[in-house]
């Protein structure tokens, strides 16, 4: 028998927790879930790792920081020093209170646009990229699970599973692709 | 699992269901405009039309056209710049502060909240590049090599941690609110019935399918940026205020200058919020979703910033007594100002700001829409006022009594502002019309726990309504 | 079983503070270098710190029930125990205020308070080094019976508030009807946090900023506000540790302590932010009036200044950016523990260089004087704590603390 793809579609997502985790204890992978909003918990029933994208964000910003600091310091202590009102650039110490602002603000500017550039290149969000959901009610307030099935016997346990759990259409796709 | 206590209200009414949210929510940008919104949008495009006129005739003619002179230096540009600046906050404080601090209230009036502080933004740069007298050479605010024209930028001026501050500021703001809305185009791209819509908003959704993993990535980046923008909004007000505070002019000299900045541009940002969406709520029939229970809260908010301010002015004028410098017993808030010829801009300040918000302490105004809506016109001219007050009744009693002077803006000026205010309110009114008006993906995590169809208190909760709570606790007790 | 034991050896151990703390004072009572302005001065220093706690504690229970906050139920037990310290250092702030009041009049310049020196404001006699014609200006709000009944009106009203508030919070846990006696407190909490707000400022430019009198900031008010509300939620954070270890509270779990801890380090960093204005506007400036607070502190405080700036915005900001520190216990007992050291100091550099001069002086004075002020405070927070069951029971938002989801 060929793969079979699983789709079962919830109109709620406690109902889809429930699924999921059902299908999770039979022993079976879950290939994705498409949902209209973030369902809390799913990622942990699914056995998605944590993001480290916040990981990213800090070094962007330690980056963004550094950047700034370097600039300010080229420009107005080795490349041009000058007098103003009385208060010599002469060394970093004597500039720092009034670089403050700047050096935070080059901090923020790069954490964010490099953990919001991460993020889009990461899932692949950017302008003329085309939907992969097959479903359009799963943008509206429909909750679809994929699952794969490689035999009769995995069919009727994974479709079981979604009857059990509410779910409210259950359909069936030959798939000869690795991935959904 | 989060339980709400009974005794709180449910946010939510309308018994919504997730797709009725969906349909709700949808309905503004796959409608027609009716009559209101095009004699509106009519009339906030002319008064730009206007204003880029008079932008056109600065321009041309030099800031000669505006009535400010030696002593007066910065007038009406700078006012409109801080004020346009700071009703921003209000956006950046709904959608990034209580984000963090976890209210749920926020979650439908923050969209349109984000959008007014990307057009409030916008407004507020034109001033100081306008200033600028000859806008050509605007590059040279920025860090260019000295062969370029210019010598380098200067790190140590406030101004110039104004151009990082407010760049910074407009960019992450406009992220911060674009990520917010790619899965709500989504939505619309999913249920769009015209191939041209589908293809607009197939574009705009940058391909979004809502798979377990982006919602992951999601979460993290939103509650990420959150905490990245609340220190943001709290350093762009406190940098816009070293512009005066870094200054030896009395009454611009203060240390109080950043927080209460922040808290001034907060409470004039949500009087300008709510002027906006008691309007909103109304035209695109969103009266279950901002409730009058939304409008009391940010009325709550409204009179706590409010009141830090107040006790900032009173600082202020006390402060300026205490230090025993004569000098300073002429600043915006002192005696001397109240009686002098700009006394009717002091009392402006104070009946605006201080006085007629106090009325707010009362619940049943806090929820009177009518009052509410007028209260906040009131609180955005009274903090127009505060900037005018800093700005010009700080200057014109210079230190020479024979540059002491009077300031009243030309034409041009009030021109330039007006069309900075038809400006904001074209953009805001297409954004109405083209956008999802609330975070609706956002929205649905929350409506189990605070929509009316699965959270319903009884009237009138009494203490007896919390007996079957006893047995719950006693089982956490057990599981711990 | 939700009651807290004070425990004899824990008892002990205060009493024994307290009695070196009674040995210093009578140490410094007699011995002639340190019984005039050093001896008030560290009474006053630690006076205004653990009145601090007292009152951040008491700022942060108000401030729940008016803001309708539900996750904190299950610790409220802890920032009451900590709000009834406030009379006791309310108490001693008024000793160091009176004995001014007595020196000064006597014109003696041993004083805290330099400006109650009755010489300081004598137009007669101008003498010279002490009159201060600034003062003159100010003496129609800087006078010794305006500052003494500014200081009774506002420290009996809010003891009077906060204790009514814990009694009632208390009192409804008891009693079945217990809905009416929150509403109750939620307007009482109001109430105290207008008066709160507006006094908070008078006190601390009467008590902390007419030390360096000639010196003043719009800001400073606003400075040591924050300073209490931190150093009150520090406490609470310790507070709920020490219970929790005991075995109790077992309510209380990682997400109570994120909160706390998100608290510790929002109001650490707005700390930094509210020092680096202050400090900045003044630096940049450079006006001579102004900057000659800075200079005492950097020229002759410098370890002091600097390292408590360094450690109360880094050590925080850095450890406690993650989620997983803040809703670890040990982090948080360290943080917890090193901040309040700091700001300790802190509080030191406040009081020391206007009334002590510019030689720092510490020796086993005031070690004596804050192991004794440490004993008291604990005696009394954890004293009153073991008089009422740590749990709640009832209240309109326990459900939704006890279920509380970060």
């Amino acid at each position: 028998m060929s793969k079979v793809i699983v789709h079962a579609l919830y109109d709620d997502d406690d109902k889809l927790r429930d699924g999921a985790r059902r299908v999770r204890e039979l022993g079976y992978g879950i290939n994705e879930v498409f949902s209209p909003f973030p369902v809390h918990g799913i990622d942990k029933i699914m056995g998605l790792n944590r993001t480290r994208i916040s990981i990213c964000c800090f070094i962007y910003g330690c980056t963004g920081f550094s950047l700034a600091l370097w600039m300010m310091s080229y420009m107005l202590i080795y490349d041009w020093p000058i007098d103003i009102g009385g208060k010599p650039n002469f060394s970093i110490y004597h500039n720092i209170p009034s670089w403050i602002p700047v050096l935070f603000e080059s901090t923020v500017f790069c954490a964010a646009h490099g953990m919001a550039i991460t993020f889009l290149l990461r899932s692949w969000l950017f302008p003329g990229v085309s939907p992969k959901n097959p479903d359009p009610r799963t943008t509206d307030d429909h909750f679809l699970m994929l699952t794969t099935a490689y035999s009769e016997q995995d069919v009727n346990a994974l479709v079981g599973a979604a009857n059990a759990t509410g779910a409210v259409e259950v359909k069936q796709v030959a798939s000869n692709d690795s991935h959904h | 699992m989060h339980q709400d206590s009974i005794i709180r209200e449910p946010l939510l009414l309308g018994k919504k269901t997730y797709h009725q949210v969906t349909e709700d929510i949808a309905r503004p940008v796959e409608g027609k405009a009716n009559k209101y919104w095009w004699a509106l949008f009519f009339l906030a495009v002319i008064a730009w039309l206007w204003g880029i006129g008079c932008m056109a005739y600065t321009v041309g003619r030099g800031i000669g056209t505006w009535n400010l002179n030696r002593t007066i230096n910065w007038g009406w540009d700078i006012t409109n710049f801080v004020w346009w600046i700071g009703i921003g906050h209000a956006g950046t404080l709904i959608s990034a502060v209580l984000c963090l601090f976890r209210q749920r209230w926020r979650l439908t009036i923050n969209r349109s909240a984000e959008a007014m502080t990307i057009f409030a933004v916008m407004c507020a740069a034109i001033f100081p590049v306008l200033h600028m007298g000859r806008p050509w050479l605007a590059y040279f605010v920025f860090p260019l090599p000295n062969q370029f024209g210019s010598l380098w930028a200067n790190f140590n001026s406030p101004l110039l941690w104004d151009v990082f501050a407010i760049s910074t500021y407009f960019s992450v703001s406009i992220v911060f609110w674009y990520l917010g809305l790619i899965p709500d185009f989504a939505m619309i791209r999913d249920r769009a019935k015209t191939k041209s819509r589908k293809i607009l908003y197939t574009l705009f959704s940058f391909g979004w399918s809502g798979r377990a993993k982006d919602w992951q990535r999601f979460e993290e980046v939103t509650i990420v940026l959150a905490g990245i923008c609340t220190p943001l909004v709290f350093s762009v007000h406190s940098i816009v205020s070293s512009d005066f505070a870094t200054g030896v002019v009395r009454g611009w000299h203060s240390t109080v200058y950043p927080p209460y900045f922040v808290a001034g541009a907060i409470f004039s940002g949500m009087a300008m919020v709510l002027t906006l969406v008691i309007i909103g709520r109304k035209v695109l029939d969103l009266e279950e979703y901002i409730t009058i229970q939304h409008i009391e809260t940010m009325n709550k908010v409204m009179l706590t910033m409010g009141s830090v301010v107040g006790i900032a002015y009173f600082a202020e004028f006390f402060q300026a007594w205490y230090s025993g410098d004569p000098n300073e017993s002429f600043i915006y808030l002192s005696w001397n100002n109240a009686k002098g010829v700009y006394g009717w801009a002091f009392w402006a300040l104070i009946i605006c700001n201080n006085l007629l918000p106090q009325v707010l302490w009362h619940k049943k105004i806090r929820r009177n829409l009518y009052i509410t809506f007028i209260l906040s016109i009131v609180i955005n001219i009274g903090m127009w006022f505060e900037r005018f007050d800093i700005i010009v009744t700080d200057l014109y009693r210079d230190y020479i009594p024979s540059t002491w002077t009077y300031y009243s803006p030309s034409w041009v000026e009030v021109g330039i502002f007006v069309g900075t205010i038809g400006m904001f309110f074209t953009f805001f009114l297409l954004f109405a019309r083209w956008f999802p008006f609330i975070a609706q993906a956002e929205l649905k995590t929350t409506l189990k726990a605070t929509g009316d169809l699965f959270h319903n208190p009884p009237r009138q909760p009494k203490s007896t309504d919390f007996v079957a709570d006893h047995g719950t606790h006693a089982a956490v007790e057990n599981v711990h | 079983m939700s009651q807290y034991t004070f425990t004899s050896k824990s008892r002990y151990t205060t009493f024994g503070l307290m009695a070196i703390g009674v040995l210093a004072l009578a140490y410094g009572a007699i011995n002639h270098d340190i019984s005039g302005t050093r001896f008030w001065a560290n009474i006053l220093l630690e006076g205004l710190f653990f009145t601090f706690i007292a009152l951040g504690a008491s700022f942060f229970m108000a401030l729940q029930y008016v803001a309708q906050a539900g996750w904190s139920v299950v610790v409220k037990r802890m920032y009451e125990a900590l709000t009834t310290f406030l009379p006791f250092g309310l108490l001693a702030i008024f000793a160091v205020v009176i004995a001014s009041a007595i020196g000064g009049h006597a014109n003696s310049a041993d004083i805290v308070y330099k400006w109650m020196q009755s010489d300081a404001t004598d137009i007669a006699k101008k003498v010279p080094g002490v009159f201060d014609e600034m003062l003159v200006k100010k003496h129609l709000y800087l006078n010794v019976p305006f500052v003494i009944i500014r200081t009774i009106i506002c420290a009996s009203l809010w003891v009077y508030w906060v204790r009514l508030l814990r009694k009632r919070s208390i009192e409804s846990d008891l009693t079945g009807d217990f809905l009416p006696l929150h509403y109750k407190n939620v307007k009482t909490a109001g109430l105290f946090i207008i008066f709160f707000g507006i006094t908070e400022q008078l006190m601390a430019w009467d008590w902390v900023m007419a030390i360096d009198v000639d010196w003043h900031s719009t800001l400073f008010g606003w400075y040591l506000f924050d300073d209490m509300w931190l150093t009150g939620v520090i406490a609470t954070i310790l507070l709920t540790l020490h219970v929790r270890r005991r075995g109790l509270l077992k309510e209380v779990n990682e997400n109570h302590m994120h909160n706390l801890g998100l608290w510790m380090f929002s109001l650490s960093v707005l700390w930094g932010y509210l020092w680096f204005f202050q400090f900045m506007f003044y630096w940049y400036t450079n006006i001579p009036d102004e900057v000659v607070y800075f200079q005492a502190r950097i020229d002759h405080y410098r370890l002091p200044f600097w390292i408590m700036f360094c450690i109360n915005l880094l050590v925080p900001l850095i450890v406690l950016m993650t989620r997983d520190t803040k809703r670890n216990p040990r982090y948080l007992i360290l943080i917890g523990c090193i901040i309040m050291v700091t700001h300790w100091i802190d509080a030191y550099v406040w009081v020391m260089p206007g009334t002590l001069g510019l030689t720092p002086k510490f020796g086993f004075y005031e070690i004596g004087i804050l192991l004794g002020f440490i004993g008291l405070f604990l005696y009394v927070v954890l004293s009153n704590l073991a008089k009422v069951p740590v749990s709640v029971k009832n209240h309109p938002y326990l459900e939704e603390s006890l279920h509380h989801h970060l």
